[in-house]
């Protein structure tokens, strides 16, 4: 009986001090009681890069003449409304502003 | 070009995304200290505070994984980034590649 608690002692002893020479060597961090540690999350990588590039980039906006082209069409669009006078009310005079100033 | 409802929403979702990305380092330090049994209860405290000071909007639990087409928040697969319906569009139409109806 205390000849085999012998040598399962040693078995454990020779075990944890191969586990030790692990991490001394390769950095590990070693936590045999498994208590709470902070490691467990220090250890994760960065998602951070991956998680901002989820939508791709709209080329028209880096192609200036389609950018100049564009707002040149909203500006027309604004002066012919303007024209029929159908553009947007001045501050203070809109649907809202007249109920809540009656 | 942020004409659509869609679109706002998905401005507001890029918003997120940058906005976690700048504070992630920040972010998993201070959680680390504040869950770190070794340290004194102040001092836990003391980054608990400056976790929870840290903007909402950089967590990455309120990224939201919509449709990179129509700004659909469900269904979206991370393959692809799009929503089924147009995963379907797409996928009928020949434009992904290696991607066929299977039957077996």
């Amino acid at each position: 009986m205390s000849m085999t608690s012998l040598k399962s002692m040693l078995a454990q002893a020779a075990v944890r001090g191969v586990t030790e020479a692990r991490a001394a060597i390769f950095g590990h961090v070693l936590n045999p009681t498994g208590q709470r540690s902070a490691h467990k999350i220090l250890r994760k990588k960065f998602i951070g890069e991956k998680v901002a590039s989820w939508y791709p980039n709209d080329i028209q906006k880096e192609d200036p003449l389609v950018v100049a082209r564009k707002e040149q069409d909203r500006l027309s669009k604004l002066e012919m409304l303007k024209r029929r006078g159908k553009g947007a009310p001045k501050k203070g005079h809109g649907k809202r502003a007249a109920k809540r100033n009656k | 070009m942020g004409l659509n409802m869609s679109d706002n929403r998905n401005l507001q979702d890029q918003k997120r995304r940058l906005l976690a990305e700048k504070f992630e380092l920040r972010r998993k330090l201070y959680k680390a200290f504040a869950k770190d049994t070794d340290l004194p209860n102040d001092v836990r405290e003391k980054f608990r505070g400056k976790l929870a000071d840290l903007p909402r909007n950089s967590s990455f639990t309120r990224v939201m994984n919509r449709c990179v087409f129509t700004g659909r928040a469900r269904s979206v697969y991370q393959m692809f980034r799009v929503s089924r319906i147009v995963f379907r569009d797409l996928a009928s139409g020949g434009l992904l590649h290696g991607v066929k109806k299977s039957s077996w």
